[in-house]
Protein backbone atom coordinates (compact mmCIF):
# COMPACT_ATOMS: atom_id res chain seq x y z
CA UNK A 1 0.00 0.00 0.00
CA UNK A 2 1.70 3.03 -1.07
CA UNK A 3 0.89 6.34 0.67
CA UNK A 4 1.65 9.92 -0.90
CA UNK A 5 2.64 11.22 2.29
CA UNK A 6 2.65 11.21 5.92
CA UNK A 7 -1.12 12.61 6.39
CA UNK A 8 -2.85 9.27 5.23
CA UNK A 9 -2.76 8.32 9.08
CA UNK A 10 -3.11 11.76 10.70
CA UNK A 11 -6.51 12.00 7.95
CA UNK A 12 -8.00 8.89 8.70
CA UNK A 13 -8.01 9.49 12.96
CA UNK A 14 -9.21 12.52 12.44
CA UNK A 15 -11.79 11.06 10.64
CA UNK A 16 -12.67 8.47 13.02
CA UNK A 17 -13.19 10.25 15.62
CA UNK A 18 -15.08 12.88 14.05
CA UNK A 19 -18.51 13.13 15.21
CA UNK A 20 -19.91 14.73 11.88
CA UNK A 21 -18.86 15.20 7.98
CA UNK A 22 -15.76 17.34 8.06
CA UNK A 23 -15.30 19.87 5.28
CA UNK A 24 -12.07 19.54 2.70
CA UNK A 25 -10.99 23.14 4.39
CA UNK A 26 -11.46 22.01 8.06
CA UNK A 27 -9.41 19.04 7.17
CA UNK A 28 -6.47 20.97 5.22
CA UNK A 29 -6.75 23.45 7.68
CA UNK A 30 -6.09 21.10 10.92
CA UNK A 31 -3.59 18.81 8.64
CA UNK A 32 -1.68 22.00 8.15
CA UNK A 33 -1.55 21.27 4.16
CA UNK A 34 -3.48 23.43 1.47
CA UNK A 35 -6.51 22.25 0.30
CA UNK A 36 -5.16 21.02 -2.78
CA UNK A 37 -3.10 18.41 -0.72
CA UNK A 38 -5.60 17.84 1.96
CA UNK A 39 -8.16 16.44 -1.53
CA UNK A 40 -5.17 14.37 -3.16
CA UNK A 41 -4.40 12.78 0.47
CA UNK A 42 -7.97 11.99 1.12
CA UNK A 43 -9.03 10.61 -2.36
CA UNK A 44 -5.39 8.12 -1.55
CA UNK A 45 -7.05 7.17 2.07
CA UNK A 46 -10.39 6.38 0.12
CA UNK A 47 -8.57 4.16 -2.40
CA UNK A 48 -6.11 2.46 0.18
CA UNK A 49 -9.51 1.63 2.20
CA UNK A 50 -11.06 0.11 -0.62
CA UNK A 51 -8.49 -2.11 -2.46
CA UNK A 52 -7.20 -3.39 0.77
CA UNK A 53 -10.74 -4.64 1.59
CA UNK A 54 -10.61 -2.87 5.00
CA UNK A 55 -13.64 -2.19 7.45
CA UNK A 56 -14.00 1.29 6.88
CA UNK A 57 -14.75 3.05 3.70
CA UNK A 58 -14.36 7.36 3.17
CA UNK A 59 -17.71 8.39 2.22
CA UNK A 60 -17.89 11.67 0.33
CA UNK A 61 -20.49 14.01 -0.83
CA UNK A 62 -19.94 17.86 -1.88
CA UNK A 63 -17.25 19.09 -0.15
CA UNK A 64 -17.70 17.11 2.54
CA UNK A 65 -16.22 13.70 4.03
CA UNK A 66 -16.52 10.60 6.45
CA UNK A 67 -15.48 7.63 8.17
CA UNK A 68 -18.14 5.12 7.96
CA UNK A 69 -18.35 1.11 7.76
CA UNK A 70 -17.87 -0.99 4.75
CA UNK A 71 -20.84 -2.12 2.97
CA UNK A 72 -19.46 -5.57 2.82
CA UNK A 73 -20.17 -5.90 6.60
CA UNK A 74 -23.02 -4.15 7.15
CA UNK A 75 -25.37 -6.71 6.95
CA UNK A 76 -23.33 -8.00 9.90
CA UNK A 77 -22.73 -5.32 11.27
CA UNK A 78 -26.84 -4.23 11.56
CA UNK A 79 -26.99 -6.82 14.61
CA UNK A 80 -25.21 -4.68 16.81
CA UNK A 81 -25.92 -1.50 14.98
CA UNK A 82 -29.64 -2.21 13.83
CA UNK A 83 -31.53 0.75 12.54
CA UNK A 84 -34.61 -0.66 11.91
CA UNK A 85 -35.92 1.38 8.45
CA UNK A 86 -39.60 0.93 6.82
CA UNK A 87 -39.03 -0.23 3.31
CA UNK A 88 -39.77 2.60 0.43
CA UNK A 89 -42.49 2.31 -1.26
CA UNK A 90 -42.04 1.85 -5.37
CA UNK A 91 -43.22 5.63 -5.76
CA UNK A 92 -40.92 7.05 -3.01
CA UNK A 93 -38.03 4.74 -4.51
CA UNK A 94 -38.35 6.32 -7.87
CA UNK A 95 -38.32 9.53 -6.79
CA UNK A 96 -35.70 9.18 -4.75
CA UNK A 97 -33.74 7.38 -7.86
CA UNK A 98 -34.74 11.41 -9.91
CA UNK A 99 -33.18 12.98 -6.78
CA UNK A 100 -30.09 11.31 -6.87
CA UNK A 101 -29.41 10.97 -10.83
CA UNK A 102 -30.71 14.33 -11.70
CA UNK A 103 -29.59 16.55 -8.00
CA UNK A 104 -30.18 19.40 -7.34
CA UNK A 105 -33.53 19.20 -8.88
CA UNK A 106 -36.62 20.28 -8.09
CA UNK A 107 -39.63 18.55 -7.02
CA UNK A 108 -41.92 19.39 -10.68
CA UNK A 109 -38.64 17.55 -12.43
CA UNK A 110 -39.46 14.29 -10.27
CA UNK A 111 -43.42 14.63 -11.00
CA UNK A 112 -42.07 15.41 -15.16
CA UNK A 113 -40.27 11.97 -15.14
CA UNK A 114 -42.75 10.45 -12.85
CA UNK A 115 -45.86 11.52 -15.07
CA UNK A 116 -47.96 11.72 -11.88
CA UNK A 117 -48.06 14.42 -8.87
CA UNK A 118 -45.17 13.42 -6.12
CA UNK A 119 -45.70 16.10 -3.55
CA UNK A 120 -46.67 13.01 -0.73
CA UNK A 121 -42.97 11.41 -1.61
CA UNK A 122 -40.74 13.97 -1.36
CA UNK A 123 -41.93 15.20 1.84
CA UNK A 124 -41.69 11.15 3.30
CA UNK A 125 -38.26 11.53 1.67
CA UNK A 126 -37.17 14.89 3.33
CA UNK A 127 -38.95 13.35 6.77
CA UNK A 128 -36.48 10.56 6.11
CA UNK A 129 -33.26 12.41 5.70
CA UNK A 130 -32.60 10.47 2.79
CA UNK A 131 -32.99 14.02 0.57
CA UNK A 132 -32.48 17.49 1.91
CA UNK A 133 -33.32 21.58 0.51
CA UNK A 134 -29.46 22.53 -1.28
CA UNK A 135 -31.05 25.67 -2.38
CA UNK A 136 -33.04 27.33 -4.85
CA UNK A 137 -33.38 27.55 -8.45
CA UNK A 138 -33.40 30.48 -10.44
CA UNK A 139 -36.18 30.87 -12.24
CA UNK A 140 -39.56 32.03 -11.93
CA UNK A 141 -41.20 30.83 -8.45
CA UNK A 142 -38.10 29.89 -7.53
CA UNK A 143 -38.67 26.48 -7.06
CA UNK A 144 -36.76 24.35 -4.20
CA UNK A 145 -33.78 22.07 -5.36
CA UNK A 146 -33.26 18.80 -3.52
CA UNK A 147 -30.56 16.58 -3.06
CA UNK A 148 -29.34 13.60 -1.38
CA UNK A 149 -27.54 13.23 1.93
CA UNK A 150 -25.00 10.56 3.67
CA UNK A 151 -28.12 9.00 5.19
CA UNK A 152 -28.40 8.46 1.56
CA UNK A 153 -25.25 7.37 0.76
CA UNK A 154 -25.75 4.92 4.65
CA UNK A 155 -28.85 2.97 3.66
CA UNK A 156 -27.52 1.92 0.47
CA UNK A 157 -23.69 1.23 0.97
CA UNK A 158 -22.55 3.85 -1.98
CA UNK A 159 -19.24 5.97 -0.95
CA UNK A 160 -20.08 8.71 -3.03
CA UNK A 161 -22.76 9.73 -6.20
CA UNK A 162 -20.08 8.37 -8.54
CA UNK A 163 -20.91 4.56 -6.74
CA UNK A 164 -24.33 5.01 -8.19
CA UNK A 165 -25.23 2.10 -10.54
CA UNK A 166 -24.89 3.97 -14.31
CA UNK A 167 -28.19 4.47 -15.93
CA UNK A 168 -28.82 2.77 -19.67
CA UNK A 169 -27.12 4.04 -22.51
CA UNK A 170 -31.21 5.41 -23.68
CA UNK A 171 -31.56 6.95 -20.50
CA UNK A 172 -28.27 9.40 -20.94
CA UNK A 173 -29.32 10.20 -24.38
CA UNK A 174 -32.66 10.73 -22.98
CA UNK A 175 -31.28 12.40 -20.16
CA UNK A 176 -28.72 14.46 -22.30
CA UNK A 177 -32.29 15.42 -24.44
CA UNK A 178 -34.17 16.58 -21.14
CA UNK A 179 -31.15 18.70 -20.04
CA UNK A 180 -30.99 20.31 -23.62
CA UNK A 181 -34.66 20.83 -22.91
CA UNK A 182 -34.80 22.50 -19.47
CA UNK A 183 -31.83 25.06 -21.04
CA UNK A 184 -34.00 25.97 -23.92
CA UNK A 185 -37.13 26.42 -21.82
CA UNK A 186 -36.09 27.77 -17.95
CA UNK A 187 -39.18 28.12 -16.35
CA UNK A 188 -40.46 26.16 -13.87
CA UNK A 189 -43.69 25.15 -12.06
CA UNK A 190 -42.05 24.24 -9.20
CA UNK B 1 -62.78 1.90 -30.09
CA UNK B 2 -65.14 1.05 -26.80
CA UNK B 3 -64.82 3.68 -24.46
CA UNK B 4 -66.12 2.75 -21.41
CA UNK B 5 -66.64 5.85 -18.76
CA UNK B 6 -63.98 5.85 -15.80
CA UNK B 7 -65.12 5.34 -12.45
CA UNK B 8 -64.19 8.48 -10.75
CA UNK B 9 -64.66 6.45 -7.26
CA UNK B 10 -63.47 2.58 -6.80
CA UNK B 11 -66.30 0.78 -6.98
CA UNK B 12 -66.88 -1.54 -3.90
CA UNK B 13 -68.68 -4.89 -4.44
CA UNK B 14 -71.90 -5.29 -2.04
CA UNK B 15 -70.39 -8.61 -0.67
CA UNK B 16 -66.96 -6.61 0.06
CA UNK B 17 -66.10 -7.37 3.38
CA UNK B 18 -64.07 -3.73 4.46
CA UNK B 19 -61.25 -3.17 1.75
CA UNK B 20 -60.16 -4.66 -0.83
CA UNK B 21 -56.48 -5.27 -1.44
CA UNK B 22 -55.22 -4.48 -5.14
CA UNK B 23 -51.55 -5.87 -5.62
CA UNK B 24 -51.11 -5.11 -9.21
CA UNK B 25 -50.43 -1.21 -8.06
CA UNK B 26 -48.68 0.86 -11.03
CA UNK B 27 -46.72 4.43 -9.04
CA UNK B 28 -47.78 6.25 -12.03
CA UNK B 29 -49.19 6.44 -15.88
CA UNK B 30 -45.83 5.94 -17.51
CA UNK B 31 -45.54 2.67 -15.02
CA UNK B 32 -48.68 1.55 -16.39
CA UNK B 33 -48.08 2.42 -20.00
CA UNK B 34 -44.72 0.91 -19.87
CA UNK B 35 -45.87 -2.26 -18.34
CA UNK B 36 -48.70 -2.72 -20.90
CA UNK B 37 -45.89 -2.63 -23.56
CA UNK B 38 -43.43 -5.07 -21.90
CA UNK B 39 -45.83 -7.39 -20.85
CA UNK B 40 -46.73 -7.40 -24.79
CA UNK B 41 -42.94 -7.96 -25.46
CA UNK B 42 -43.37 -4.83 -27.31
CA UNK B 43 -40.49 -2.84 -27.38
CA UNK B 44 -40.61 0.72 -26.26
CA UNK B 45 -38.41 2.47 -28.94
CA UNK B 46 -40.46 1.41 -32.21
CA UNK B 47 -43.64 0.17 -30.48
CA UNK B 48 -46.59 2.77 -32.40
CA UNK B 49 -47.62 3.95 -29.07
CA UNK B 50 -50.91 5.07 -30.59
CA UNK B 51 -51.91 0.98 -30.57
CA UNK B 52 -51.65 0.69 -26.82
CA UNK B 53 -54.74 3.32 -26.34
CA UNK B 54 -57.34 0.16 -25.77
CA UNK B 55 -54.84 -1.67 -23.72
CA UNK B 56 -54.49 1.72 -21.83
CA UNK B 57 -57.98 2.38 -21.11
CA UNK B 58 -58.94 -1.06 -20.70
CA UNK B 59 -56.87 -1.55 -17.61
CA UNK B 60 -57.86 2.46 -16.69
CA UNK B 61 -61.52 1.19 -16.20
CA UNK B 62 -61.54 -2.16 -14.88
CA UNK B 63 -58.84 -0.97 -12.27
CA UNK B 64 -59.67 2.64 -10.76
CA UNK B 65 -56.73 4.53 -9.63
CA UNK B 66 -56.94 6.86 -6.80
CA UNK B 67 -58.73 10.10 -6.82
CA UNK B 68 -55.31 12.05 -6.22
CA UNK B 69 -53.68 10.66 -9.17
CA UNK B 70 -56.71 10.03 -11.81
CA UNK B 71 -55.64 13.42 -13.57
CA UNK B 72 -52.31 12.24 -14.19
CA UNK B 73 -53.36 8.68 -15.36
CA UNK B 74 -56.21 10.51 -17.64
CA UNK B 75 -53.92 12.86 -19.42
CA UNK B 76 -52.09 10.13 -20.65
CA UNK B 77 -55.54 8.21 -21.71
CA UNK B 78 -56.51 11.34 -23.76
CA UNK B 79 -52.47 11.62 -25.55
CA UNK B 80 -53.07 7.82 -26.32
CA UNK B 81 -56.43 7.99 -27.76
CA UNK B 82 -55.55 11.37 -30.33
CA UNK B 83 -52.59 9.95 -31.56
CA UNK B 84 -54.75 6.39 -32.10
CA UNK B 85 -57.57 8.79 -33.84
CA UNK B 86 -54.92 10.58 -36.17
CA UNK B 87 -53.87 6.94 -37.23
CA UNK B 88 -57.07 6.29 -38.04
CA UNK B 89 -58.38 9.41 -39.79
CA UNK B 90 -57.08 9.22 -43.34
CA UNK B 91 -55.52 12.20 -44.47
CA UNK B 92 -52.73 14.83 -43.70
CA UNK B 93 -52.59 14.84 -39.93
CA UNK B 94 -54.16 18.64 -38.70
CA UNK B 95 -51.75 21.34 -38.30
CA UNK B 96 -50.90 21.71 -34.64
CA UNK B 97 -52.75 24.36 -33.14
CA UNK B 98 -50.45 27.15 -33.09
CA UNK B 99 -47.63 24.71 -31.49
CA UNK B 100 -48.85 24.88 -28.36
CA UNK B 101 -46.96 22.47 -25.55
CA UNK B 102 -50.53 20.65 -24.77
CA UNK B 103 -49.75 19.13 -28.16
CA UNK B 104 -49.56 15.62 -27.78
CA UNK B 105 -46.15 14.46 -29.86
CA UNK B 106 -45.65 10.50 -30.02
CA UNK B 107 -41.94 10.85 -29.81
CA UNK B 108 -42.19 13.35 -26.97
CA UNK B 109 -44.27 10.75 -25.40
CA UNK B 110 -41.91 8.15 -26.18
CA UNK B 111 -38.64 9.68 -25.00
CA UNK B 112 -40.45 10.30 -21.27
CA UNK B 113 -40.98 6.51 -21.35
CA UNK B 114 -37.82 5.87 -22.44
CA UNK B 115 -36.51 8.59 -19.33
CA UNK B 116 -38.80 6.82 -17.15
CA UNK B 117 -38.23 3.89 -17.91
CA UNK B 118 -34.16 4.14 -16.84
CA UNK B 119 -35.11 5.67 -13.73
CA UNK B 120 -37.41 2.63 -12.99
CA UNK B 121 -34.77 0.42 -13.60
CA UNK B 122 -32.33 2.64 -11.19
CA UNK B 123 -35.13 2.78 -8.57
CA UNK B 124 -35.35 -1.30 -8.81
CA UNK B 125 -32.27 -1.78 -8.57
CA UNK B 126 -31.12 0.60 -5.56
CA UNK B 127 -34.47 -0.71 -4.17
CA UNK B 128 -32.47 -4.23 -3.83
CA UNK B 129 -29.88 -2.28 -1.97
CA UNK B 130 -32.49 -0.72 -0.03
CA UNK B 131 -30.21 -1.44 3.93
CA UNK B 132 -28.95 -4.80 2.24
CA UNK B 133 -25.25 -3.52 2.66
CA UNK B 134 -25.49 -0.17 4.45
CA UNK B 135 -23.17 1.44 5.91
CA UNK B 136 -22.78 3.19 9.50
CA UNK B 137 -21.22 6.27 10.53
CA UNK B 138 -20.05 6.88 14.28
CA UNK B 139 -22.54 8.59 16.54
CA UNK B 140 -21.69 10.90 18.69
CA UNK B 141 -21.99 9.59 21.95
CA UNK B 142 -21.43 11.08 25.43
CA UNK B 143 -18.11 11.72 26.08
CA UNK B 144 -18.45 14.06 23.03
CA UNK B 145 -20.09 16.40 24.22
CA UNK B 146 -18.48 19.18 26.35
CA UNK B 147 -18.13 18.46 30.00
CA UNK B 148 -19.53 20.47 33.14
CA UNK B 149 -17.56 22.63 35.26
CA UNK B 150 -16.62 20.54 38.42
CA UNK B 151 -16.00 23.30 40.84
CA UNK B 152 -18.91 23.53 42.88
CA UNK B 153 -21.03 26.36 42.42
CA UNK B 154 -21.04 29.18 45.13
CA UNK B 155 -24.80 28.96 46.68
CA UNK B 156 -24.90 32.86 46.68
CA UNK B 157 -25.43 32.60 42.58
CA UNK B 158 -28.87 31.02 43.44
CA UNK B 159 -29.78 33.94 45.51
CA UNK B 160 -28.88 36.32 42.94
CA UNK B 161 -30.83 34.53 40.11
CA UNK B 162 -33.63 34.65 42.28
CA UNK B 163 -33.41 38.48 42.89
CA UNK B 164 -33.30 39.14 39.02
CA UNK B 165 -35.85 36.70 38.32
CA UNK B 166 -37.94 38.92 40.34
CA UNK B 167 -37.01 42.05 38.79
CA UNK B 168 -38.51 40.79 35.76
CA UNK B 169 -41.42 42.46 35.20
CA UNK B 170 -44.56 40.74 34.20
CA UNK B 171 -45.45 40.47 30.49
CA UNK B 172 -47.75 42.87 29.39
CA UNK B 173 -51.05 41.29 28.00
CA UNK B 174 -51.47 41.20 24.19
CA UNK B 175 -54.18 44.38 23.27
CA UNK B 176 -57.20 42.63 22.32
CA UNK B 177 -57.53 41.73 18.80
CA UNK B 178 -59.61 44.08 17.30
CA UNK B 179 -62.33 42.99 14.98
CA UNK B 180 -64.16 45.47 12.86
CA UNK B 181 -67.81 44.80 13.46
CA UNK B 182 -69.54 46.34 10.32
CA UNK B 183 -72.64 44.04 10.47
CA UNK B 184 -73.58 41.45 12.60
CA UNK B 185 -76.10 38.41 12.80
CA UNK B 186 -78.91 40.06 14.55
CA UNK B 187 -78.87 43.25 11.62
CA UNK B 188 -79.22 40.41 9.00
CA UNK B 189 -81.87 38.94 10.94
CA UNK B 190 -83.76 41.94 10.82
CA UNK B 191 -83.06 42.35 7.40
CA UNK B 192 -84.34 38.66 6.63
CA UNK B 193 -87.74 39.53 8.80
CA UNK B 194 -88.32 42.62 6.89
CA UNK B 195 -88.08 40.74 3.60
CA UNK B 196 -90.59 38.44 4.70
CA UNK B 197 -92.49 40.61 5.96
CA UNK B 198 -95.26 41.18 2.85
CA UNK B 199 -95.85 37.87 2.01
CA UNK B 200 -94.19 35.80 4.20
CA UNK B 201 -91.23 34.58 1.99
CA UNK B 202 -88.16 35.68 -0.34
CA UNK B 203 -86.12 34.26 -2.12
CA UNK B 204 -82.40 34.48 -0.67
CA UNK B 205 -80.26 35.74 -3.52
CA UNK B 206 -82.69 38.70 -3.76
CA UNK B 207 -81.47 39.46 -0.28
CA UNK B 208 -77.90 38.60 -1.16
CA UNK B 209 -78.05 40.33 -4.34
CA UNK B 210 -78.27 44.16 -2.15
CA UNK B 211 -75.32 43.27 -0.02
CA UNK B 212 -72.79 45.65 -0.04
CA UNK B 213 -69.62 43.15 0.90
CA UNK B 214 -68.50 39.79 0.98
CA UNK B 215 -68.98 39.81 4.83
CA UNK B 216 -72.38 41.09 4.32
CA UNK B 217 -73.02 38.14 2.18
CA UNK B 218 -71.71 35.71 4.65
CA UNK B 219 -73.22 36.82 7.37
CA UNK B 220 -76.56 36.91 6.00
CA UNK B 221 -76.32 33.25 5.51
CA UNK B 222 -75.39 32.69 8.83
CA UNK B 223 -78.36 34.99 9.73
CA UNK B 224 -81.01 32.42 7.13
CA UNK B 225 -78.93 29.26 9.31
CA UNK B 226 -79.95 31.06 12.54
CA UNK B 227 -83.65 31.65 11.73
CA UNK B 228 -84.05 27.96 10.44
CA UNK B 229 -82.20 26.71 14.15
CA UNK B 230 -84.59 29.20 16.13
CA UNK B 231 -87.73 27.42 13.89
CA UNK B 232 -88.67 30.71 12.31
CA UNK B 233 -88.45 29.99 8.99
CA UNK B 234 -87.27 26.93 6.60
CA UNK B 235 -85.70 26.73 3.31
CA UNK B 236 -86.00 25.48 0.65
CA UNK B 237 -83.88 24.63 -3.04
CA UNK B 238 -85.30 22.69 -5.51
CA UNK B 239 -82.26 22.45 -8.01
CA UNK B 240 -78.52 22.74 -7.69
CA UNK B 241 -77.67 26.67 -7.57
CA UNK B 242 -81.47 27.14 -7.90
CA UNK B 243 -83.42 30.12 -5.87
CA UNK B 244 -83.16 29.22 -2.22
CA UNK B 245 -86.95 30.08 -0.87
CA UNK B 246 -86.83 31.14 2.50
CA UNK B 247 -90.71 31.15 4.50
CA UNK B 248 -91.33 32.55 7.82
CA UNK B 249 -93.27 30.06 9.89
CA UNK B 250 -95.85 30.07 13.05
CA UNK B 251 -95.90 33.45 14.63
CA UNK B 252 -92.88 34.55 12.96
CA UNK B 253 -95.13 35.18 9.99
CA UNK B 254 -97.13 37.62 11.71
CA UNK B 255 -94.67 40.19 12.33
Amino acid sequence: MTRPDDNGAFLEALLFIAERPLSTAEIADLAGVPTVQAEASLAALGEDLDEDGRGLRLQHLDDAWQLVTAPEVGARLAAYAAREEARLSTAAMEALAVVAYRQPCTRSEVERVRGVDSDYVIRSLLHRRLIVETGRRDTPGRPILFGTTFTFLERFGLTSLEDLPPLSSEAAAATALATMAEQGDAGDGG
Amino acid sequence: MNLQPIPIEPEVAPAATGFELQLDVFSGPLDLLLHLIESRQLDVLTVPLAEMADAYVTHLTSHPVAPAQLADFVAIAAQLILLKSRRVLPGEPPPALGGTEDEPDEDELRRRLIEYRALRDAARELAGRDGERPSFRREPRESDLPEAPTDPLPPALLAEALDRLAAIPEPVPPPPEVVKREVTIAMQIAALRTAMAGRGRVVLQQVLAACQSRTQVTVTVLAMLELVRRREATVQQDELFGPILVEAIGEARVT
